[in-house]
């Protein structure tokens, strides 16, 4: 057997092993990974309960983004209704699509990870469970601020899509739209820190020998969901800070008449908007395909295609987002690539719809409650999926684009493709976090009439639209045979309402949450990792992997797991602990010593809550307070990570010794950090981006940048960028060197930055002049950010050093911030020669 | 349904929906797109069939058919193959309709509009084959039948999108830019259109008709295109002395304001309110009273301070701009 | 719904059976009627009144029109009998001096439905 890390497969054939277990190592599990009281429930990190609490967070935002579904239904009933009066209809629908893509979708989806990847690696927890809890009372915080919103009437009203110049200051005076912009830009950092953790969780904590190829299709999903999300969210983030910045300061990115493009907020709209769709429907795919296995009792056919088909959706997913745009004027040439990618991207949805088909084929009808939910996704995906294709033809688009066709063949997708197999993911997984299974009578009645009021409702949207009925308006008038497939359509929202009401009741009556023991367990019979007898700390010992469906081909597993005859069977140092394994083998590297509770998450998103709020409504006295406090928070938490462990290896069972502590490339932490600046460095690349699209549209506008300061700048950079990484080997001389390096490399960068933007003051060319102006120093004052965050990093180091918290010789604090550094550095140079490429005279 | 150009039109009946405007094209630039949407939804559906079918016989088949469709062959097939090629056949049917529906194949004997987006209305500037503007009118375009219309679109503030389904898909009008689109009728009558793109408050009252006429009826209406002799009197005295000429042009009169929609011709408009209330006396005092209890949040402001004389007489001088 | 409105209606009628009922002109036929109402809303009356059964728009310059059958008099001054009715539908400026209600060209045909539309609108 091959090995990646020099670790001998041999070692496996030790599990399970003979013998019995000292006595108390299990109530010590018990202890360490204890149940919250009281206040705790609040400074919880453990993947259990904030996975439920995310997951039932966002589950209240489908509700509440569902009842305001209603109310368009009901003013849209008949022609000219008063029901919502124009702008709060106008209100309603932008936050219906806001709510329903940002805050219930996504979070969603990275809810369900988080709750279910863990127990589906065999992981004790994710490997930054602290940052999950942030990420989580983020969004909660945030998401309901947001949502309260609509209660005062100040509620966004530009659409989801927010396009400007409908959204600048000049047609949107007031904050309802800065609420869209600082409100959804929050939770987008929240998307990106689950998305860290989900690609470190995925890629280093499954189960010794679970390789990737036999790891279950819903972590192979989010995987490429979040890696996906580190992608295409940069894109947004750096549109809605755009926006924000030109309506508060009058940057005119998107102002035509002084050198900006509206149609550049299109493109860094839907390149995030597009692949947004895929990243909401891959995971669900990822679950359909683990439901439709188990509930036909057999293996997934095709279970590479799969994983080929959700990496090839991934990405082809970032070659469409122009189909958005093709009633914009764009030429022929372009709207041809882009119809070709949407066409192609139909296919591996296709792969997997017939790889479904083919296992229920194989396998046993079942039409239990996961199983209809199953069968109803795949027909009303298929549907939305054929419409996809109509409109993918651009012609038909010019037709059907902005038009009610787009409203259903949207909500097809969307339902077809994500909430039913969230429903059958619901009464799926719920046996494992419950005392009671969901009832299965009141299932067939909940699929029926979803499913039933899911088609009356948007079928005869289609039809709508081909009559002519364009979409976002709040009411229609009389005579133009709109009247019929409206009336019909509110029906059948009424309808599936009703059937998510009686689903509401099941869950009143039957879920009981059961975390720790008790819970109502395998009851349709699944073979992955999740279906082990597992408590607060998961499992009691950590299998060896050697199938794909493990539980199905050891029968045995549970017995042994449960009798910690595997890897880990209690605490090795007396902390909490997970095992980190290699990215393709999941052979076992080192032992990752976890954080437990803490108040300083939670604290620091009621902050950042705090900080964003207070910018939309204008109070920046308390913004900046806000500010301050949320960096405390965030630094006090971080303040007892990275300690030295006391036993530096430990036996993870039948005699394997792994290290407790590693730093360099193979540690999480860098792999956390490696991905953070791949967020940063797409932020900036669409901002380079931005420079170039307006360059090339408005080239009218452009003035000549300045030259002579070029080299200067350069060399400061290089001097930067080399004295973080001098600062890593220099640790081994003690910890004055690294910190002495990094207030040379922030001193650098900041002369650096300080010349570029001299340079350019020179020129005479300020932010408010021209797009260009105003992307140059948006490039610049990103810079300006990343390195505030360096120089606040460098201070922690000194402070650490100072108090001896460093570890010799070789110390994560140390590595990430040279990490951070070098790439602040190299974001810097290339800004600033980036800027000046364009417009050379 | 067509209504005969000059008749009472009510906005409100213009249109029945059935059948569905898509699917009733009336000229060449919307015509080859019924063609597609037909072949796309027949075809679709029968896709949809073929997969329930699968569906049906992965359920409930024999034992032979679903060893068939259980393995990654029927994979292939199905999710790959038979895909591949439909959609490479409809791709491209669409690049070269898309090419030849195009405003890019530009002949020069093209009848030229600009048409500029306003919030919630429309500015429309003819020109003559050089590209001058020759009359200016607004929230109706009057085109001859047969001859290809060269639009160029717009926008005077936010994003709007024209579209009248029935003689061609829709374009946007976009701050800094020029689209151009075709448009062509091949039969008199009169064509909605509406704004496309959400563009704030009153969007779904943006409405907009074409009326295309015969050759002759169109050099008539061309002709009348006259301003009305300099007419003085009570109405047009309260209409340059109520504020109406702030935002109002009458040519031939000291009325040149340029915010809102050119009257010269009003009188002769189908439609009041862009494309949403029949024109007539009543409907036009109605409309200057109180124009916000018919289109909320449009720009223009409820006259309540006019007479029940003083508003007849603005009304009747404007119903008589023809 | 068809139901309770009609339980409601036959209340209504038991109820107004009691009231000294008010000598009223007999309705005009049912045909006349129904090319009333699509005569006012293909006209636009809805610009200025509220006009029963017809969603939009709903005018708030004029006075609405809701049980117009019950009043007695027109625009306040004229008797509420169909002939005059009609006339002043078509040609208001003549029979009322002062009132704001605009001559509406149509021909004496529609007027007259229009009226008759009217008249029927008795709560």
């Amino acid at each position: 057997m091959r090995s990646e890390t020099g670790f001998d497969p041999a070692l496996y054939d030790r599990f399970p092993t003979k013998g019995r277990r000292p006595k108390g190592e299990e109530d010590e599990l018990r202890r360490i990974w204890c149940k919250p009281k009281g206040w705790e429930y609040l400074t919880v990190v453990n993947n259990n309960y904030v996975g439920i609490y995310y997951l039932g967070t966002a589950f209240l935002f489908f509700l509440m983004a569902g009842v305001l579904a209603l109310l368009m239904r009901a003013q849209l009933a008949a022609p000219m209704l008063e029901i919502l009066p124009q702008g709060v209809y106008n209100q309603v629908f932008t936050m219906h699509g806001t709510v329903m893509m940002f805050l219930f979708a996504v979070p969603a989806v990275e809810a369900a990870g988080v709750l279910l990847l863990p127990q589906m690696l065999a992981a004790r927890d994710l490997p930054f469970p602290r940052l999950s809890a942030y990420a989580f009372w983020a969004y909660a915080v945030g998401g309901l601020c947001f949502f309260a919103s609509i209660f005062v009437g100040l509620a966004p009203d530009g659409g989801w899509f927010m396009y400007p110049p409908l959204t600048s200051k000049t047609y949107s005076p007031g904050i309802n739209t800065d609420f869209w912009l600082l409100g959804i830009g929050f939770i987008e950092i929240s998307a990106i820190a689950g998305a860290i953790e989900i690609i470190v969780g995925v890629l280093r904590t499954r189960a010794p020998g679970m390789s990737l190829d036999k790891m279950p299709i819903f972590a192979w999903s989010m995987l490429v969901f979040a890696v996906m999300i580190v992608i295409a969210f940069p894109s947004i983030i750096l549109g809605t800070l755009l926006l924000e910045i030109e309506r508060a300061f009058n940057w005119p990115f998107f102002d035509a008449t002084r050198g900006g493009d509206p149609m550049l907020w299109q493109h860094l709209f839907w390149f995030f908007g597009h692949p947004e769709v895929y990243i909401i429907f891959l995971p669900a795919a990822g679950m359909m395909s683990m439901i439709v296995a188990t509930v036909a009792k057999t293996e997934l056919v095709g279970y590479r295609l799969i994983v080929l088909a959700m990496l090839a959706t991934g990405f082809i997913s970032f070659g469409v987002w122009a189909h958005h745009m093709f009633t914009t004027g764009m030429p022929p040439m372009t709207t041809g690539f882009f119809s070709a990618a949407s066409m192609a991207v139909s296919v591996p949805a296709g792969l997997q719809v017939f790889s479904w088909i083919a296992t229920i084929a194989i396998g046993k009808r079942s039409f239990n409650a996961p199983g209809l939910f199953v069968l109803g996704s795949i027909v009303i995906f298929v549907t939305g999926g054929l419409t996809g294709v109509m409109v993918a033809m651009v012609p038909f688009d010019w037709q059907a684009h902005d038009s009610y066709f787009i409203v259903a063949h949207l909500h097809y997708v969307l339902i077809g493709g994500m909430v039913f197999p969230l429903f059958a993911a619901f009464y799926y997984w719920i046996p494992m976090v419950s005392r009671r299974a969901l009832s299965e009578r009141l299932a067939k009645w909940v699929f029926g009439l979803m499913f039933t009021g899911m088609n009356i409702a948007f079928l005869p949207m289609h039809l709508a639209g081909l009559q002519g009925m364009p979409r976002r308006v709040y009411t229609y008038l009389p005579g133009q045979g709109l009247e019929l497939p409206n009336l019909i359509s509110t029906i059948g929202a009424f309808m599936l309402a009703v059937g998510v009401s009686l689903f509401l009741v099941d869950l009143a009556r039957n879920f009981r949450l059961a975390l720790d023991e008790g819970n109502a367990g395998n009851v349709y019979d699944g073979a992955t990792l999740e279906w082990l007898p597992s408590a607060l700390y998961s499992t009691r010992s950590i299998p060896v992997v050697r199938s794909p469906e493990p539980l199905r081909d050891d029968p045995k597993l549970a017995e042994d797991v449960e009798k910690g005859r595997y890897f880990l069977p209690g605490s090795a140092t007396g902390l909490r602990e997970t095992i980190v394994t290699s990215p393709l083998l999941a052979e076992p590297q080192y032992l990752q010593i976890m954080p437990g509770p803490s108040a300083w998450p939670f604290a620091a998103a009621i902050f950042t809550a705090g900080f964003f709020l207070a910018l939309t409504v204008q109070a920046y006295s308390f913004a900046w307070v806000s500010a301050v406090l949320t960096v405390a928070s965030v630094l006090r938490w971080l303040w007892d990570t990275d300690r030295k462990v006391e036993k530096g290896e430990v036996d993870i069972g039948a005699g394997i010794m792994v290290p407790t502590y590693v730093t360099g490339p193979s540690s999480h932490g860098w792999w956390a950090m490696v991905i953070l600046l791949v967020v940063m460095a797409m932020i900036f690349i669409m901002a380079l981006f931005s420079l170039a699209f307006l360059w090339s549209n408005q080239p009218s506008f452009w003035a000549a940048p300045p030259l002579g300061d070029a080299v200067l700048i350069s060399l400061l950079y290089g001097v930067a960028f080399a004295a973080a990484l001098a600062a890593r080997p220099l640790l081994r001389r003690g910890p004055t060197w690294p910190v002495l390096l990094f207030l040379v490399s922030t001193l650098a960068s900041g002369i650096a930055l300080w010349l570029d933007w001299n340079g350019w003051n020179a020129t005479g060319l300020g932010p408010e002049a021209s797009g260009q102006g105003a992307v140059i120093y948006a490039l610049q004052a990103l810079e300006a950010f990343a390195l505030a965050i360096g120089v606040l990093m460098a201070a922690y180091c000194a402070a650490r050093a100072g108090r001896g918290l460093i570890t010799l010789p070789r110390s994560n604090t140390i590595d990430l911030t040279m990490l951070f550094l070098a790439y602040c550095a190299a974001q810097g140079l290339t800004g600033a020669l980036f800027g000046r490429a364009f417009g050379m005279p | 349904m067509i209504l005969r150009p000059g008749s009472s039109l009510s906005v409100t009946s213009a249109g029945s929906g059935w059948p569905p405007a898509v699917f009733d094209p009336a000229g060449p630039y919307s015509e080859p797109v019924t063609t597609l949407a037909w072949a796309l939804l027949l075809g679709g559906t029968a896709v949809f069939a073929l997969v329930l079918a699968a569906l049906g016989v992965a359920l409930f088949g024999s034992a032979a058919l679903k060893a068939r469709l259980g393995g990654e062959k029927a994979i292939w097939i199905g999710g790959f193959a038979f895909p591949a090629v439909v959609l490479t056949g409809l791709l491209i049917w669409g690049l070269m309709l898309t090419s030849s529906l195009s405003a890019t194949r530009v002949t020069g004997a093209e009848m030229r509009v600009k048409i500029i987006g306003e919030m919630w209305w429309w500015r429309v500037h003819y020109q003559d084959a050089e590209g001058r503007e020759t009359l200016r009118d607004a929230n109706e375009l009057h085109i001859p039948v047969g001859k290809p219309v060269l639009l160029e679109l717009e926008t005077a503030d936010v994003i709007h999108s024209f579209w009248v389904p029935r003689l061609g898909g829709k374009m946007d009008m976009i701050p800094g830019r020029t689209n151009r689109l075709l448009i062509q009728a091949d039969k008199p009558g009169v064509y909605k259109g509406q704004c496309a793109e959400y563009c704030g408050g009153p969007h779904a009252l943006m409405g907009f008709i074409v009326v295309a006429h015969t050759a002759e009826d169109f050099a008539r209406w061309k002709a009348s295109r006259v301003p009305a002799r300099g007419e003085q009197g009570r109405g047009l005295e309260l209409f340059l002395s109520s504020g109406c000429a702030a935002c109002h042009t009458i040519r031939g009169t000291p009325a040149t304001g340029l915010a809102g929609p050119d009257l010269t011709h009003v009188g002769s408009r189908q439609t009041l309110g862009a494309g949403i209330l029949p024109n007539n006396p009543g409907t036009m005092a109605g409309w200057i009273a109180d124009a916000q209890a018919i289109k909320p949040a449009n720009r223009m402001p409820a006259y309540h301070q006019l007479s029940a004389e003083e508003l007849l007489a603005v009304s009747e001088y404007l119903v008589r701009r023809k | 719904m068809i139901w309770k409105g009609g339980v409601a209606g036959s209340m209504l009628m038991i109820l107004a059976a009691c009231d000294p009922a008010p000598i009223e002109p007999p309705l005009a036929d049912a045909g006349s009627i129904a090319r009333g109402k699509a005569a006012a809303q293909r006209l636009g009356c809805g610009a200025c009144h509220e006009l029963p059964g017809i969603d939009w728009p709903k005018g708030r310059i004029g006075p609405s029109l809701a049980g117009f059958g019950n009043r007695a008099l027109i625009a306040g001054t004229l008797p509420n009998d169909l002939p005059r009715l009609a006339a002043f539908v078509a040609d208001a400026p003549s029979l009322v001096p002062g009132s704001g209600m605009p001559a509406v060209p149509m021909d004496a045909g529609e007027a007259h439905d229009i009226a008759a539309w009217l008249q029927s609108q008795r709560d």
